[in-house]
């Protein structure tokens, strides 16, 4: 098998160390280094992950990677992702792709016209349980779909990255980074779009920073008789080093004639030691999906293939990120389909 | 105290029982299936009544019909100078059930609205949490209240959204209360804005419900709340989730209860409405009225305010009015 040369673009990303580390266990590949050009978080990255650091992103692009991954911060996913498609780097890019429309837009410009693909960091899609649920719903013998409720509330990053509570890099905070999870998984599961997005957004857990903290998005998704109402929960709403982890990705689908609930990180132990991060700890096990999600852009890379979650994918979750806040200042309900 | 029960279906029975555990005398029933109503009567050592006699007879009123009976026989009862019990939810207009809070304070009765979610324990626990400050400002609540739909037989009365308000009135109201009643003692404040969807507004012929409901207060923290007509038949989850600047409160009926039981699979009877399971401790129903006899008796107050019952009517009927419009709702 051919052996891959890859990059990693910046360890802004709470997400970096996992890819490093999935990167050093996959095979056939030949990890040229990281480029980051903050001091501490290099010297940081490169003790934990031992790989080769490049002070600036031109240095690593220079080495001719033929696949990035985008590990920046939101704001600078454009910027990085001119200079990876110049080089002609197939790219797999951290969510929310950007923190504005036109951002995005342009991002997609910049990889059509070098003949790269784009490929969104969507790790559940990839997740075994999802998986089962969509096939599941495939057989379509449960009737209509009455509504879906998901939760995706987590610890506020900023504690382990400060930039994820920066208007300007992150582009907000809580709806930002945590409503495109599970509206990805929505269109995924039902082969949907978002039609309508009525959101409350509002930061009373950190009345300091400048961005919310708190989010309950109300989606209509698909239209007509095929309307589904579906919720979505990406507040910062578990306490920072006293929860147990940093969250849940929960979802429940019911059904006319049946329901499912998903946790799909509901593989854990506890874990109560003064020695180990926190007092209480859910140490998890079960869930591999990052892994799969990024052998499986590295095989379309490869193998030249299409990448199965596309810009197009990334650009509808900031659609119905950026419609939340429009939604929660102005009260109305933001249309983004007929 | 001499008791008087006007409804003997589910919830007039249930209350018929704790009203006995507590110690009180019921001495007169009204309902019209008069089969029913004998046997309970016979059970019980109490009188099948008129309505007249019942007024006559009890000191306290004890109404468990449905909704738009609400008004009028709470009127009857105050007038005749009874204290009243009365079925959640209170009315189904603000109109109503303000005439229903006047008409008792004029008339010098006290009103006691079933908003039985409040003396669950885990609602109370919660409740005293948040009350000692342990989580903060409060920032999200989550609230589930997921059931079947209603197959009383006869007259399924619930499935009228005209009479019962649908799953905001009828289901739901009980987690508007509690999100009124965790808010207040957070210091959030009350509702400024509400947001619904639901299948049925989506969708008029589907087979059950679910709404979606997000409240805002007026501190910021934001509420959601989901009630379901929807599951199968003997399905009945609730939960809630309340987070605020210190710390989290969770907790759901799936999680492990006191008793788990383990038997052999049998043809089981489901209730026709669903109720909430109960977990180890003392029945919350019964809670309830040990609670309304002890108001009475000490003239002491009742943890649920007829404001406080207005005030969850109010909201569920602006999730109503969502529903219809598609609108958000200010308060």
């Amino acid at each position: 098998m051919k052996t891959l040369r890859i990059g990693i673009l910046s360890t802004a990303h709470v997400h970096a160390d996992g890819f490093a580390d999935i990167l050093q266990r996959t095979p056939n590949i030949e990890i040229l280094g990281f480029s980051e050009s903050l001091v501490t978080r290099a010297e940081a990255f490169s003790s934990s992950t031992k790989l080769k650091h490049f002070a600036t992103h031109a240095a690593l692009m220079a080495e001719r990677p033929e696949a990035v991954i985008i590990c920046s911060e939101t704001s600078l996913h454009l910027p990085l992702t001119r200079l990876a498609a110049r080089g002609g780097a197939h790219i797999l890019c951290e969510k929310p792709i950007a923190t504005t429309l036109e951002d995005a837009l342009q991002m997609q410009e910049v990889c059509q016209a070098a003949g790269v693909q784009f490929m969104t960091a969507y790790p559940m899609r990839f997740d075994s349980s999802l998986i089962s649920l969509k096939a599941r719903l495939a057989q379509k013998d449960l009737g209509r779909v009455l509504a879906i409720i998901g939760i995706n509330h987590a610890e506020n990053p900023m504690h382990r990255r400060a930039w994820f509570a920066n208007k300007t890099l992150a582009g907000g905070g809580a709806v930002m980074d945590h409503t495109v999870h599970l509206t990805d998984l929505y269109r995924w599961l039902l082969e949907t779009e978002v039609s309508r997005v009525q959101a409350e957004v509002s930061n009373p857990f950190f009345p300091d920073l400048e961005i919310d903290s708190a989010g309950f998005a109300t989606l209509i998704l698909g239209t007509g008789e095929t309307r589904v109402p579906a919720s979505i929960d990406c507040s910062w709403s578990r306490p920072v080093g006293i929860y147990p982890r940093w969250g849940h990705l929960k979802l429940e689908v019911i059904l006319e004639d049946g329901a499912f609930e998903i946790d799909a990180f509901a593989g854990k132990l506890s874990l109560y030691s003064s020695r180990a991060p926190r007092i209480a700890n859910w140490l998890g096990w079960g869930s591999d999906a990052t892994a799969k999600m990024l052998g499986a852009f590295l095989d379309a890379v490869r193998s030249d293939t299409p990448v199965p979650i596309t810009w197009q994918d990334g650009y509808e979750g900031l659609r119905v990120a950026l419609a939340c806040y429009d939604s929660s200042s102005t009260g109305q309900n933001i249309k983004l389909m007929e | 105290m001499r008791i008087g029960i006007i409804g003997l279906g589910l919830m007039g029975q249930v209350h018929l029982a704790a009203w006995r555990a507590a110690g009180a005398e019921v001495v007169a029933l009204y309902d019209q299936n008069t089969a029913q109503t004998e046997r309970l009567a016979r059970e019980h050592n109490a009188k099948v009544c008129s309505l007249p006699e019942l007024l006559e007879l009890a000191d306290v009123v004890d109404i468990c019909l449905p909704t738009p009976q609400h008004l009028e026989f709470t009127l009857l009862a105050a007038k005749a100078g009874k204290h009243v019990v009365c079925e959640k939810p209170m009315a189904l207009t603000l109109e109503d059930a303000t005439t229903m809070l006047e008409t008792c304070q004029k008339a010098g009765v006290r009103l006691f609205i079933a908003h039985v979610v409040r003396f669950f324990e885990q609602y109370q626990t919660a409740a005293a949490s948040i009350a000692r400050g342990e989580i903060g400002a409060l920032g999200t609540m989550r609230l589930k209240r997921a059931g079947y739909q209603p197959a009383k037989e006869g007259d399924n009365w619930f499935l009228d959204e005209t009479r019962s308000g649908g799953v905001p009135l009828d289901l739901m109201v009980h987690d508007f209360d509690v999100a009124n009643w965790f808010a207040g003692l957070a210091g959030a404040g009350l509702v400024t804005r509400v947001f619904a969807r639901s299948s049925r507004s989506l969708h008029p012929d589907a087979k059950g419900d679910v709404v979606l409901a997000t409240l805002r207060f007026a501190s910021g923290a934001i509420a959601h709340l989901e009630g379901a007509w929807a599951y199968p038949k003997g399905v009945f989850r609730t939960g809630f989730d309340v987070a605020g600047t210190d710390g989290v409160i969770e907790w759901r009926s799936d999680d492990a209860n006191s008793v788990q039981s383990f038997l052999p699979p049998v043809a089981q009877s489901i209730a026709s409405v669903g109720l909430p399971v109960l977990s180890g401790g003392a029945d919350p129903y019964h809670l309830q009225i040990a609670h309304v006899k002890h108001a009475l008796e000490t003239n002491s107050p009742f943890l649920v305010t007829p404001e406080d019952a207005l005030t969850a009517l109010k909201v569920g009927l602006a999730v109503r009015e969502s529903l219809g419009s598609n609108l958000v709702v200010n308060l």
